[in-house]
C-alpha cells in the first residue's frame, strides 16, 4: 500500500484571500523540522517532510532585505515608487510584501520595523510600525 | 558514457530583429550546422528554447525550425527554464549525445522582445517569479536581483562604484563584439548618473530587454567534421535547482543552485576553478557577475565586486569573464542567452573572437541561471 497523498491545509487561493479579505496571513509549519513560510507546498521545501500543518504567520517583524522599485509591472503601475520586502516575522518565518511610498533606501533601512496593514491594492502591505 | 562535443556554433547581432524568433532560430541553426561542416540531415535532435515565443503567438515552434531547415522527421523538443531555457537544451543534447541516442543535436535558443513596450517586457518577466507570493506583491526581475543586491551591500559594506566597474567592464568588451547589443563603452559618470530602476540597481546595473538568436551543435567524435573549426569537448553539463522564494532561502548572500551545480561539474571534468582559464557567467544585472564569481569558488563570499573594481576580471586580468560583454552589454534576449556563452567561448578557443582575445583558452566556463537562480546550468569545455 502506498501512503497517501497529505492535503495541503490551504490554498494558494485561501493565502490570497486570507490577506485580501481576512486581515490574516496563512502559512505553513513543518512539523518535522519546524521550518516556516509562507509558500504553498504539499512537502517541506527545507527537510523533504510531506505534511505540513497550518500555521498563523505574525504579522509584525522586522525588514531583512528590500530594494525601491521605480520601473514596476503592470498591477503596481500606479503605486511607484514603493518599496518590496522580505520581512521576518515576530513568531518564525519570513514573508514578501511591499510597502507603498517608500521613495529612497534610506527611508526604509534594513532592521525597520513593520507591520502587515490590509488593503484594498494587490498584495502583501507592510507599513512601518509607529516609532 | 561517450565524449559529446560542441562543434558548429553560431549566433546573430542581439538587439532588435526584424525577424521573428522563428525565421532567427532557424537561420542561426542552419549557421551553425555549417559552421561544423554538416547537413541539417546530420542532425538527430533540436533542441528548442523559446520561452516567450508565447508573445509573438507561436507555441511548439521546434517542429517549424526543422520543417525550414528541411528536416521535418526530425524530433524536437521546446524547454522552458527561464533564462537558462537554452543551457537546459544544450543540457539535453549533451544528454543525448552523450548516452548514445542522438550522434548529432542542434541547440537552438531564440527570443524576440522587441514588439514589447518596457511595461509589457517588465510585466513577462516578472511572471518567472513566484507569481502569488513575490510577482503579486510588486516583484519585478531587477528588483528581485536589487534585494539580494542589497542584502550583499550591507554585509560586504560595498560601493556602488565596485559594481559600476562590473558594468564597464562588460560593456568594453561588447564593444568589441559584433554580435553585442550594446557596442559602447560606459564611463563611471554615466553609470552613476543613471537612474534608478530598482534601488540600489540603476539603469545601468540591468541587463538590456534584447532580441536574439544562437545555436550551437553537439555531436559524438565522429562528426568533428570541419578541418577548420577547433571544436571543444564538454568536460561537465550540470544542472541543479533551488527554492526561488526569496522568504524562504536560509540567506541572500548567493543563488544555492549556482554552488550545487558548479559542485556537480568541478567533480564531473575532475576540475578545480584554477584551471578554468575564461568564462561566461550569468550578469543579468552586475550584482549577479559577483554573486556568479562567489558561488562558483572563483572568489571567497564577499570579494567579487571588490576584485572586479581592481581589473582581475578584465580581458587582460587573472581570470577574464564575459568577453563577449555578457548578458548586461552583449544583451539578454532570455533563451538564446545560455547558447550565446557557448557561442563566445567557440569563437574565443577558434580565434574569431577579433579584438576580444583572452589570453589562454584551453579550458572555459559557461554559467547560466534561470531567473532568479531556481534553476542554474554549469557546462565546462576543453579544446581536444
Amino acid at each position: 500500500m502506498t501512503e497517501p497523498v497529505p492535503e495541503a491545509p490551504h490554498s494558494i487561493g485561501a493565502f490570497v484571500r486570507g490577506y485580501e479579505e481576512e486581515q490574516r496571513l496563512r502559512g505553513f509549519r513543518c512539523p518535522a523540522c519546524g521550518h516556516v513560510t509562507a509558500t504553498w507546498g504539499l512537502a517541506c521545501a527545507r527537510c523533504g517532510h510531506a505534511g505540513l500543518a497550518e500555521f498563523a504567520l505574525g504579522t509584525t517583524g522586522r525588514v531583512v532585505a528590500r530594494t525601491v522599485i521605480a520601473v514596476s509591472a503592470d498591477e503596481f503601475l500606479n503605486d511607484t515608487p514603493y518599496a518590496y520586502v522580505v520581512v521576518e516575522l515576530d513568531g518564525g518565518g519570513r514573508a514578501t510584501g511591499w510597502v507603498p511610498s517608500i521613495r529612497a533606501e534610506t527611508d526604509l533601512p534594513i532592521g525597520t520595523r513593520v507591520r502587515f496593514r490590509p488593503s484594498y491594492k494587490p498584495g502583501v502591505q507592510f507599513e512601518k510600525e509607529p516609532a | 558514457m561517450r565524449e559529446a562535443w560542441v562543434v558548429g556554433a553560431a549566433s546573430n547581432r542581439f538587439g532588435k530583429m526584424a525577424e521573428t524568433a522563428r525565421e532567427a532560430a532557424t537561420r542561426v541553426g542552419l549557421e551553425a550546422i555549417r559552421s561544423a561542416g554538416l547537413e541539417p540531415k546530420d542532425i538527430g535532435y533540436t533542441f528548442v528554447a523559446n520561452c516567450f515565443g508565447i508573445s509573438e503567438h507561436q507555441a511548439h515552434v521546434g517542429p517549424l525550425i526543422n520543417n525550414g531547415l528541411g528536416i521535418p522527421s526530425v524530433p524536437s523538443v521546446s524547454l522552458e527554464s527561464a533564462c537558462s531555457s537554452s543551457s537546459a537544451a544544450l543540457h539535453e543534447a549533451f544528454v543525448h549525445v552523450a548516452g548514445g541516442f542522438a550522434d548529432a543535436a542542434l541547440v537552438i535558443g531564440a527570443e524576440r522582445l522587441s514588439h514589447l513596450d518596457t511595461l509589457a517586457a517588465t510585466s513577462y518577466f516578472a511572471i518567472a517569479a513566484d507569481y502569488p507570493y513575490e510577482t503579486k506583491n510588486g516583484a519585478t526581475f531587477p528588483g528581485l536581483y536589487a534585494t539580494l543586491a542589497s542584502a550583499y551591500a550591507a554585509e560586504y559594506r560595498t560601493t556602488p562604484e565596485m559594481f559600476g566597474a562590473i558594468a564597464i567592464k562588460n560593456h568594453a568588451n561588447a564593444a568589441r563584439n559584433p554580435h553585442a547589443h550594446f557596442q559602447k563603452e560606459l564611463s563611471m559618470s554615466t553609470y552613476l548618473a543613471s537612474p534608478m530602476v530598482a534601488a540600489p540597481l540603476r539603469l545601468y546595473d540591468c541587463c538590456p530587454f534584447s532580441d536574439g538568436a544562437a545555436a550551437v551543435v553537439v555531436a559524438a567524435k565522429e562528426f568533428v567534421r570541419s578541418p577548420a573549426t577547433e571544436p571543444l569537448v564538454i568536460r561537465a553539463s550540470a544542472r541543479a535547482g533551488a527554492v526561488t522564494d526569496m522568504h524562504d532561502r536560509p540567506d541572500l548572500l548567493g543563488l544555492p543552485s549556482t554552488r550545487r551545480a558548479a559542485e556537480l561539474a568541478f567533480r564531473q571534468a575532475h576540475l578545480a576553478p584554477k584551471d578554468v582559464d575564461f568564462l561566461e557567467v550569468h550578469d543579468c544585472f552586475t550584482i549577479a557577475e559577483a554573486l556568479a564569481l562567489e558561488d562558483l569558488g572563483f572568489f571567497p563570499k564577499g570579494t567579487a565586486a571588490r576584485e572586479s573594481a581592481e581589473g582581475v576580471t578584465a580581458r587582460d586580468g587573472r581570470l577574464p569573464v564575459n568577453p563577449s560583454g555578457g548578458l548586461k552589454a552583449k544583451g539578454h534576449p532570455v533563451s538564446a542567452t545560455g547558447a550565446s556563452q557557448v557561442v563566445e567561448i567557440f569563437e574565443q578557443v577558434n580565434g574569431r573572437a577579433t579584438g576580444r582575445e583572452v589570453p589562454r583558452t584551453e579550458t572555459a566556463l559557461a554559467h547560466n541561471v534561470g531567473a532568479t537562480g531556481g534553476s542554474c546550468s554549469v557546462h565546462i569545455f576543453s579544446r581536444r
